[in-house]
């Protein structure tokens, strides 16, 4: 048997407080598809961080064709011929293809002048090689999605990588991108490249893979042939226990409606479709989760923050909470009204990294902190030893920086924020990215508890088991529209994923 | 993460002012022991008035830029805004009591009107700096750029019209320019100025607001926060600062010279705030901070004028850049150990050597070379440039060949 291309031996890693890795050790073979699964923040992306050379500080060792190696940067490992697909692209928009695919190692005439012609050239032809015709020398940023996921591809080829890793490909690509990426990886693995893919999506990795690792929580799991196992096996072995037979207690009784919203629209000025949002309508009850469905660019976040005044432009429709007319211009205004909205991107929307937990907890709800125009320090204080208590938030005290908490108690504290300002209404929009499977399931157990207490909530989440798990009523966006709605006991993911994905039907009524 | 320390005696152990205080002793007992005139031990008070009026001219108008600064944006106006306000402040004057400017007595209801006035025009323009920002959208480095030039401007413009051709104007009432630029009225002032930021900034949800602005602006207008409306306020504190000093400063120097006065000013208060602390990132920095930022530079520039003699506000701004730099690099934010860092590792490293070294033997001959000192011989920069350039040489060694530790 040949000896493994990569060797992982005990690798650790660590963000702060959370565990990003711990011990992982397994070996990748020379020109095999080796596919990586694992649910969101198993560790899969930080392992491959590692492995291209982002991350440069970690525990553990690595070898390379048997040797070990520490790359102090990206040229490290590309000089090892490792290249790295990364789930967000890194392309400079504001240069055309040939410029991006040759970044960093720009062709020459002569030592002074940069040879554009030879690079168009260059890129072209590689560009040919994966079956695209687009000219180099147009902007990156006006490539979509898919087409620019080639150019990366086309430039991991430019610095001849043995070595290719993909996280996450078709997470943004139509059906014929994604089958023209299978034709680009079968090529890429005719030549004798290796190639790590990392998806959650069981099709895809069971129609490209000779072997598969499954982590979970940080950890190696298992690694399979391919041959030698099947989708079920794996899914279980990503979950390890079954999400979906989580006990979350009781489903509190449905009171009576308190938020109503009717024929709701949100124009998109300049771009073809016309609208982000169409004549949507829904009506939620205390003590009820509706759960939102969509793939990605349904429209699932823009619904959320025409709710909550957060819309760069004003929304058309109405909107009935506790059956007062409100149209908030502004978040401030929503949050009067009794509404809370916790962020689908808690680094850039929700937590204040250069505060405190206990600043973190009380920015919402100042104003119950005071003792007539000043702030009270102890007030603050207790609510929010409250919070803390009353949502299990790990954290050393108040004062520690909101940075050294793990994303699920980052979350809980984004969560306890709003439960400070009394809403009606919470609106969640995929409340437990990048949240490791143990607090999902407490956030699950303090969504249903602030039901039990009257709240109507809204959720919405890119992962249908956990949709399936929390929500009463599951609403499916699609492009835009409302496409279907099912009562827990009717909904199963295959009704939901043809629904998102099928495009838009008329619904009655 | 892990020198953020849990307990109260450690963060204020490792908190900005303290080891600002500690360096601010450590110059004034440097001075005193190198001044050969011993101004510190012969007239501690006059050196006093001299550095704490100083600090308070600088300080007010730090103190907006740093709450400007706390809040996230950065205004590059403050300059201008003090000698357009200067000018406005005489203008009114003309205008309001054209007799009494004449003969030298304005009236008092005159100068009330007048003040009032120009602290409006300074809110107007931090107004306008507001609407730049937040209703057309500009970058607030490229509003306040605007205004930098345009203010400044404005007032030479206004000056002959209300002087009859002059480029300046001259204060005209000797007893009010007693009182205005008295320092220990303007102290007080200053002082209560100060403490109504302080309590602002640390006591009011409107100062935390402001802070989490800073901190991250999206989350903070998805906290409800308006942040127009905070972004309003501060700029209109930095702006009305400015004015303050345009007033003080206007009778401190007797004249009124939009060409100018207070150029280039705006970027010791930006200095000033990030020596006390502030992050240009926005979110972090204090009032106390700030003020003690202000005490230190404006010392370390009367030690120098101390030390080095006459002449010496000639070296401002090159100890202005010097104590910037330095500040910045021992308070930097996770940035470790000192001695673990790389500085002079990699090609820029060992190319900026023979730079410092230069520069290092060309301070010596101008800070040394003017005064008559006896041990002073123009070799001695020799000698200082070559052995800074191998000191660094050695560091650079060093750091080539340790290790670096963030395995661990």
């Amino acid at each position: 048997m040949t000896s493994p291309i990569i060797s992982i031996e005990n690798i650790s890693k660590r963000f702060g407080g959370t565990r990003a890795l711990h011990q992982v050790s397994f070996d990748v073979m020379p020109g095999e598809v080796h596919a990586i699964c694992g649910e969101n923040g198993a560790g899969k992306s930080t392992l491959m961080k590692i492995l291209s050379g982002v991350i440069t500080d970690y525990d553990g060792q690595l070898f390379i064709d048997g040797q070990p190696v520490e790359f102090r940067g990206t040229r490290d490992a590309e000089s090892m011929g490792i290249s790295i697909i990364h789930q967000e692209l890194n392309l400079v928009e504001q240069l055309s293809i040939s410029a991006n695919i040759f970044l960093g190692r720009e062709m020459r005439s002569g030592w002074i002048f940069r040879n554009d012609r030879d690079m168009h050239q260059a890129a072209s032809e590689l560009l040919r090689s994966l079956d695209c015709d687009i000219p180099t020398t147009r902007l990156a940023g006006s490539l979509r999605v898919g087409d620019q996921q080639l150019i990366e591809i086309a430039k991991a080829l430019s610095i001849q990588s043995r070595i290719v890793v993909m996280d996450e490909p078709t997470s943004a690509l139509t059906e014929s991108e994604v089958e023209r990426l299978y034709r680009v990886i079968a090529k890429l693995r005719s030549q004798g490249a290796t190639i790590l893919y990392i998806s959650h999506k069981m099709d895809e990795v069971f129609d490209l893979s000779d072997r598969i690792t499954v982590m979970r929580d940080g950890q190696f799991i298992e690694t399979l042939a391919t041959k030698e196992t099947n989708p079920r096996e794996i899914t279980k072995l990503m979950v390890g226990r079954d999400i979906e037979s989580l006990d979350l207690g009781p489903r509190p009784e449905r009171g009576e409606k308190i938020l109503e919203v009717r024929n709701l629209s949100l124009a998109w000025p300049g771009h073809a479709r016309g609208y982000r949002l169409k004549d949507i309508s829904l009506d939620l009850h205390r003590g009820e989760v509706l759960g939102i469905a969509g793939l990605m660019g349904a429209g699932r976040t823009e619904l959320l923050e025409c709710l909550f005044g957060a819309s760069t432009i004003p929304p058309t429709g109405e909107i009935l909470l506790d059956g007062d007319s409100i149209m908030p211009r502004h978040p401030s205004e929503a949050k009067r009204s009794g509404l809370a909205l916790v962020t689908e991107d808690r680094k850039r929307l929700g937590i204040f990294s250069n505060m405190n937990v206990g600043r973190n907890l009380s920015i919402c709800a100042m104003h119950e902190a005071t003792i007539g125009p000043l702030l009270s320090y102890s007030k603050e204080r207790t609510t929010g030893d409250e919070t803390v208590e009353k949502l299990k938030i790990k954290t050393a005290s108040l004062e520690a920086p909101i940075g050294s908490l793990s994303g699920g108690n980052q979350q809980k504290c984004i969560v306890g924020r709003w439960l400070l300002t009394n809403p009606k209404v919470l609106l969640l929009d995929d409340p437990t990215r990048g949240v490791d499977v143990g607090a999902k399931a407490e956030l699950y157990r303090v969504i249903r508890g602030l039901c039990s207490e009257g709240l109507g909530v809204i959720v919405t989440s890119s992962e249908l088991p956990e949709l399936l798990t929390l929500s009463d009523r599951i609403m499916v966006l699609s492009e835009g529209r409302k496409t279907a709605e099912f009562a827990i006991a009717d909904a199963t993911q295959e009704k939901i994923m043809e629904a998102a994905t099928g495009g838009w039907q008329p619904a009655h009524g | 993460m892990s020198n953020d320390s849990p307990t109260f005696i450690g963060r204020l152990l490792s908190s900005v002012e303290l080891k600002l205080i500690f360096s601010w002793l450590l110059v004034v007992a440097v001075t005193m022991a190198l001044d050969t005139n011993h101004t510190y031990w012969d007239s501690p008070g006059d050196s006093a008035e001299v550095v704490l009026r100083q600090t308070v001219l600088l300080g007010f108008f730090a103190l907006g830029s740093a709450i400007i600064i706390i809040s996230g944006g950065i205004d590059l106006s403050s300059g201008s805004v003090i000698a357009m306000s200067a000018t406005v402040f005489g203008s009114l004057m003309i205008v309001l009591d054209p007799e009494g400017f004449r003969q030298g007595h304005v009236s008092s209801l005159a100068v009330i009107l007048a003040i009032a006035g120009t602290l409006l025009v300074g809110a107007m323009i931090g107004t306008l700096h507001a609407w730049l920002i937040t209703s057309v959208g500009l970058p607030p480095f490229v509003a306040t750029l605007a205004t930098l030039v345009g203010l400044r401007s404005f007032g030479r413009g206004l000056t002959p019209t209300l002087t009859g051709g002059k480029s300046q104007i001259d204060f005209p009432d000797a007893a009010l320019r007693a009182t205005l630029k008295d320092v220990t009225s303007i102290s007080i002032l200053f002082v209560l100025f100060a403490l109504v930021l302080w309590i602002l900034m640390s006591r009011t949800v409107t100062g935390r607001h402001l802070q989490a602005m800073g901190g991250n602006e999206q989350a903070a207008k998805l906290s409800g926060i308006r942040t127009d409306r905070m972004k309003w306020l501060a700029y209109v504190i930095g702006a009305v600062s400015a004015s303050i000093v345009g007033i003080i400063m206007f009778a401190d120097s007797g004249s009124a010279k939009p060409d100018a006065m207070a150029r280039g000013y705006e970027l010791n208060a930006i200095a000033a705030s990030v020596i006390g602390g502030c992050s240009l990132q926005g979110g972090v920095g204090t009032i106390p901070g700030t003020i003690l930022g202000c005490l230190f530079l404006r010392t370390i520039i009367d030690a120098v004028q101390k030390i080095v003699g006459a002449g010496s506000d000639v070296f401002e701004g090159m100890i202005v850049g010097i104590v910037v730099v330095v500040a910045v690099t021992f308070s930097q934010r996770g940035g470790g150990k000192l001695s673990d860092k790389r500085f002079f590792s990699n090609e820029i490293g060992w190319t900026v050597i023979p730079a410092l070294g230069l520069l290092s033997g060309l301070s010596y001959l101008l800070f040394f070379g003017n005064g008559n000192r006896e041990w002073y011989a123009p070799y001695q920069a020799v000698v200082v440039c070559v052995v800074v350039i191998a000191c660094l040489i050695g560091r650079a060694v060093m750091e080539t060949f340790t290790k670096s530790s963030d395995a661990s």
